[in-house]
């Protein structure tokens, strides 16, 4: 029984907090138009934690990838400013986050700096080259392509409701792409099963054969992409970049991915489990807004919630301890 | 003296039987080994005696009155001491403060009495031989000997007034004590001992190494299936009858016989020259079996370890006709397979199925050309792999860290065996690993062999070196001094080759 | 008994949500549920705004649900879609609407009105509430203009990049140009990435090198604070403080308060009545859920001159 509680609390947990706003919200909260507006809310959140998943699954994180967020999306409104072509900027801005994520990999993988240092360092560069190249100021108006924002309220028809069309929103799609991508690196791929072992063991991985140093880098390269389109897709959202906009993705991510945690049998991140964190702080976002609940509370609860599912798994504390 | 006795002392696990009538009696003045092979029950006897288990049924008398455990307090009152082989200690605090741990610190005017402390921490080192250690070095700073050592001195150290009416320790329970302890580090261990027992303390060790028992212990008890089998007088007594008494089979039995091999070689090394190593030269022969001895720091593991390129070398390595990769990852794909010395923390990935750390080297093999896993061809391969091995384990998903020391052993071989490897190395390759499972472990290299894989085995059992190797190359500080036929070597002649001109 | 502890905390915050949310419902059931979103809420003005609105809120027995996302705007389009479905009778923004356009959306969607509190103008909003940026830069280039008895020398700093600011030059220039012995000498561009009073004062010094009779230079009109501090700090350095150069900004922050007070150079400044805006945004969403229909869409509250008479206050 205690067992049984260990392995499926927090999963049972998380439907609970759904079943909470259900009855509190009969008629607004299990609406087809609210679960499509939660996921168009949680995509650049589902991308940023999803890519974080890559590193935690080595047993590195990153820190950076909220100021790269907003890097990225500094570096393509600057372009745009410029009269760069659409593609051609955003193509800059994403290669700028693997660069990025690859600076974060060299410095843990080949020279040994602790992730925490490492990705605490870039955090501050990026953010400073950020203000750098905005000149400190929010890009807005005419200088974000139409094409952008019309991307961003676009969707694929799926029927109406009432007498508003339905639409599966375009950064849901994003967010759904990315996702089935790492979760097909992740779970389906030799390269997924190495990240997983040098995970487990890092010294025992190298001497079976994996290439540590390489694919380590690798998954900060693949962190760096998700951040820096998480980046794009907040700008396409709010048509418009400032140097600050993208910083809250982070500690969210990294919550997300340690709820997930708490879901899977062997206390590991995993994809699926990360979406699931994600859509728990997207739910109590969301249900505890329609609830008037103080926004300062919200936070409060979170983190509370947080806490409670982590305890309650005991992962945090048995992933520690076996490695 | 003080005179422990353990009688008829029973426990079970749910259905399975731990103890069953277990015995033992240590008295004060002597050294007495504990064998037997895993799940004998030698760790459920001993957590019984430091309160971390309840016996069944059974009796424990201390000079004959009845003794009441069940607690460690209980247990460190009584006078017992554990000291286990992966020691709890602070690496950044001194020394002198590791040993006071458990102990109050001397204090002058209500502030810590430095200079009481160090002195104090340097008499109880003193009186154990280990004056060497500097009381106010980092416990980080000292090898995994000299850490215990220090551990042991801790129980050295006077009770305080306040607690006066415990009695002082007098009997001390190593558990596999040498485990990571280099040749020199173990023999000044044994001079602690032989110290601890010349003070009239009685020690309880637990050990694999039949040649740390044979020379250390005065008496012998041998538990087989949770049952006492016998105690021995270790004048009276031979290897072959203690592992008689354990496995129930002659020692002659525990070593296949030697197969030929054919003359091709596999693998030539030239010029050999790795941090450790210099003008190592050697030619391994299809099918054979070539054993690595030497002293501790000699050379053996690290010569493994250039070859599968986790040693930065120079030197001329060739494989079949092709250069030796200088990474591991080279040297896998090129059909070389590792076994390292280091299980836990080289070897296997503790927390995860114990089917990932098999397929972990040949996942290459084991995907389309896409790179997408072919989820039914590993588990197939992991199958078949765990019954090549004789694996005891519920299932593929079973996390390595709760198997035996041997059967992790036999996850790290099981992945060796996959794809036929040209070249097996193994590092120490039944060190910590109980009588049973060693056979089997024997027998798999002999079959590798005689397939055609040509096997380095370094070890320090030399006993092992001359039962399944065909040749023995002896090291001696970073080079070969020679390099023996097995036929007609007696252990006697190894060793002394091993000491060389030392000797 | 750990995990039963542990368990129990989760549980327990399920049932303290449960306690909030029937909380929450109780409160809305009387009232009009009225959501505040903004990014800013810390920001100094943003709060005296906020307060106004929910002091004039709690008189007409409103439900006031303020909502700060800290700063991330993306969140303030994510819940003014969820204060759109849980159907709130109106929403009221501190952001700027054009990076909130899938917000207004969903509120034109779920036919809830949405108002600016110094927001800036958009046709989905019905009405901004806001100071009138043409009337507080009339304000001072006229004071600037009477006081050098409509003669002589002007020095203007603006900025033409940021619309609001536009606005003011674009006012100053007309009143400049309706007086024909009032000369503009330069029209300065400051580099605003310090601030702007630095760099103002470096391109002021220039100007005072350049123009070294006294009398040559009558008055400095500036668009904002910080470049009239940082003109004043050049005067003073110069030495020239005793020529009776006027000094002019617009917003009225202490530290131009404190300059305006000390009686020297800088002669005034235009306040903004940051209560008066959240007043009369609550005073206007009570007119529309009355169903008034508002003719303008943008609503001015009355700015106040700050000279040395009244700098204190």
């Amino acid at each position: 029984m205690a067992a049984f509680v260990k392995r499926y609390g927090s999963l049972f947990g998380m439907l609970a907090i759904v079943v909470v706003f259900w009855i509190a919200l009969p008629d607004t909260f299990m609406t087809a138009r609210n679960l499509l507006n939660i996921s168009q809310q949680v995509a650049m959140l589902t991308v940023v934690a999803v890519t974080m998943t890559l590193v935690m699954v080595t047993g590195d994180f990153d820190l950076s990838v909220g100021s790269m967020a907003s890097l990225a999306a500094v570096v393509a409104a600057v372009l745009f400013t410029r009269d760069w072509p659409l593609g051609a900027a955003l193509a800059v801005a994403l290669a700028a986050g693997v660069a990025g994520g690859i600076a974060n990999g060299f410095l843990v993988a080949v020279l040994g700096i602790l992730p925490f240092v490492a990705t605490l360092a870039t955090l501050t560069m990026f953010s400073g080259a950020a203000f750098v190249f905005s000149g400190g100021k929010t890009i807005f108006g005419r200088d974000i392509p139409q094409a952008l924002s019309d991307f961003a309220r676009a969707g694929l028809p799926l029927g109406t409701a009432g007498d508003k069309p339905l639409l599966l929103p375009a950064l849901t799609l994003v967010a759904l792409g990315m996702t089935a991508l790492v979760w097909l690196l992740l779970e389906q791929t030799t390269y997924g099963r190495r990240l997983y072992a040098i995970g487990g063991n890092a010294e025992a991985a190298r001497m079976a054969g994996v290439r540590v140093r390489l694919l380590r880098l690798s998954a900060f390269a693949v962190t760096g992409f998700g951040a820096s389109l998480a980046g794009l897709m907040y700008m396409a959202r709010v048509a418009s970049a400032n140097p600050v906009q993208g910083d809250g993705l982070m500690l969210s991510a990294i919550a997300a991915v340690f709820l997930g945690m708490t879901v899977t049998r062997d206390g590991q991140p995993h994809v699926l489990a990360t979406v699931a964190g994600v859509l728990t702080l997207g739910v109590l976002d969301n249900g505890l807004t329609q609830l008037q609940v103080d926004s300062y509370v919200r936070q409060v609860l979170v983190g509370a919630i947080i806490l409670a599912a982590v305890s309650s798994s005991a992962i945090g504390r048995k992933a520690l301890r076996l490695r | 003296m003080p005179h422990l006795r353990v009688t008829d002392l029973e426990k079970s696990f749910g259905a399975a039987r731990a103890l069953d009538r277990a015995a033992l009696d240590l008295r004060g003045g002597e050294v007495h080994a504990l064998m037997g092979e895993n799940g004998a029950g030698k760790s459920t006897l001993i957590r019984i005696l430091a309160g971390l288990e309840q016996a069944d049924a059974g009796r424990v008398t201390l000079d004959d009155v009845p003794l009441r455990l069940g607690s460690p307090d209980a247990a460190r009152a009584a006078g017992f001491r554990f000291l286990h082989q992966e020691l709890h200690v602070i690496p950044a605090l001194g020394v002198a403060e590791n040993m006071h741990l458990s102990h109050p610190y001397p204090l002058r005017f209500g502030l810590v009495d430095w200079p009481a402390l160090r002195a104090a921490a340097a008499k109880a080192l003193g009186r154990l031989g280990a004056g060497h250690i500097d009381p106010s070095a980092p416990m980080g700073e000292l090898g995994a000997g000299d850490q215990m050592l220090v551990r042991i001195a801790a129980t050295l150290l006077p009770e305080p007034a306040t607690r006066a009416t415990t009695p002082a320790p007098w009997a001390y329970v190593f558990d596999e004590p040498t485990a990571s302890l280099t040749g020199d580090e173990a023999a000044r261990l044994f001079a602690a001992i032989a110290r601890l027992k010349a003070d009239g303390a009685g020690i309880l060790y637990v050990s694999h190494r039949m040649d740390e028992v044979m020379a250390l212990a005065d008496r012998i008890t041998v538990l087989r299936d949770g049952a006492h089998v016998a105690t021995r007088n270790r004048a009276v007594t031979s290897r072959d009858e203690i592992i008689h008494d354990m496995t129930g089979r002659a020692m002659a039995d525990l070593f296949p016989p030697h197969v030929r091999h054919a003359d091709e070689p596999v693998l030539t090394v030239r010029d050999l020259s790795a941090p450790g190593l210099s003008g190592v030269g050697f030619d391994l022969a299809r099918g054979e079996i070539l054993g690595l001895a030497g002293l501790s720091g000699a050379g053996r593991g690290a010569v493994l370890r250039a070859l599968i390129g986790d040693l930065p070398r120079r030197g001329h390595l060739n494989l079949d006709g092709t250069d030796l990769a200088d990474t591991p990852a080279g040297a896998w794909a090129q059909g070389v397979a590792y076994v390292p010395r280091e299980r836990r923390s080289q070897g296997v990935m503790l927390a995860r199925a114990l089917g990932e750390t098999i397929a972990l080297p040949h996942l290459a093999r084991l995907s389309t050309r896409f790179g997408l896993l072919r989820h039914r061809a590993q588990a197939a391969l992991v199958r078949h792999l765990a019954h090549e091995v004789r694996l005891k384990a519920s299932g593929p998903a079973q996390p390595v860290a709760e198997l035996s020391g041997g059967n992790q052993q036999k996850v790290l071989f099981a992945r060796a065996l996959a794809g036929q490897p040209r070249v097996l190395l193994l590092d120490e390759p039944t060190r910590g690993v109980d009588v049973g499972a060693k056979f089997d472990i024997y027998a798999l290299i002999r079959r590798m062999a005689e397939s055609g894989t040509g096997v380095i085995v370094a070890s320090s059992d030399l006993v092992e070196l001359i039962g399944l190797c065909t040749r023995v190359a002896v090291m001696d500080r970073g080079r070969i001094a020679a390099i023996l036929p097995t036929e007609g070597l007696t252990e006697a002649a190894l060793l002394t080759a091993c000491y060389g001109k030392e000797g | 008994m750990l995990s039963n502890l542990t368990r129990r905390g989760f549980a327990g915050s399920l049932v303290l949500a449960t306690a909030i949310s029937t909380l929450g419902q109780a409160a809305w059931a009387e009232g009009e549920k009225i959501a505040v979103i903004t990014p800013y809420l810390s920001q100094p003005g943003t709060q005296f705004y906020v307060e106004a609105f929910q002091a004039r809120a709690k008189e007409l027995g409103w439900e006031v649900n303020v909502i700060d996302t800290a700063g991330d705007v993306a969140a303030v389009i994510s819940r003014m879609e969820d204060v759109a479905t849980q159907g709130a009778d109106a929403i009221v923004l501190n952001v700027d609407p054009a990076q909130v356009g899938a917000g207004l959306d969903a509120a034109a969607a779920a036919n809830i009105p949405v108002f600016g509190m110094d927001a800036g103008a958009d046709p989905r909003i019905k009405a901004n509430i806001t100071s009138n940026g043409y009337a507080m830069a009339a304000e001072t280039s006229v004071y600037v203009a009477n006081r050098i008895g409509g003669a002589g020398n002007v020095v203007m700093f603006v900025f033409d990049a940021f619309p609001p600011v536009q606005v003011r030059g674009a006012i100053a220039d007309a009143v400049f140009k309706n007086h024909p012995d009032i000369t503009v000498l330069d029209r300065v561009t400051p580099d605003v990435s310090d601030g702007g009073i630095a760099d103002s004062r470096a391109k002021m010094e220039a100007i005072l090198q350049a123009n070294p009779e006294p009398g040559s230079i009558k008055a400095v009109w500036a668009a904002w604070d910080q470049p009239a501090l940082g003109a004043l700090q050049a005067i003073e350095a110069a030495g020239r403080q005793n020529e009776g150069i006027v000094i002019t900004g617009i917003d009225a922050n202490p530290q131009a308060r404190d300059a305006i007070a000390a009686g020297g150079n800088f002669e005034a400044s235009v306040a903004q009545d940051f209560t008066g805006i959240g007043t009369t945004t609550a005073d206007t969403v009570a007119r529309v859920l009355k169903g008034e229909e508002l003719k303008a869409n943008v609503i001015y509250v009355p700015t106040k001159l700050v000279t040395a008479a009244n700098a204190k206050e």
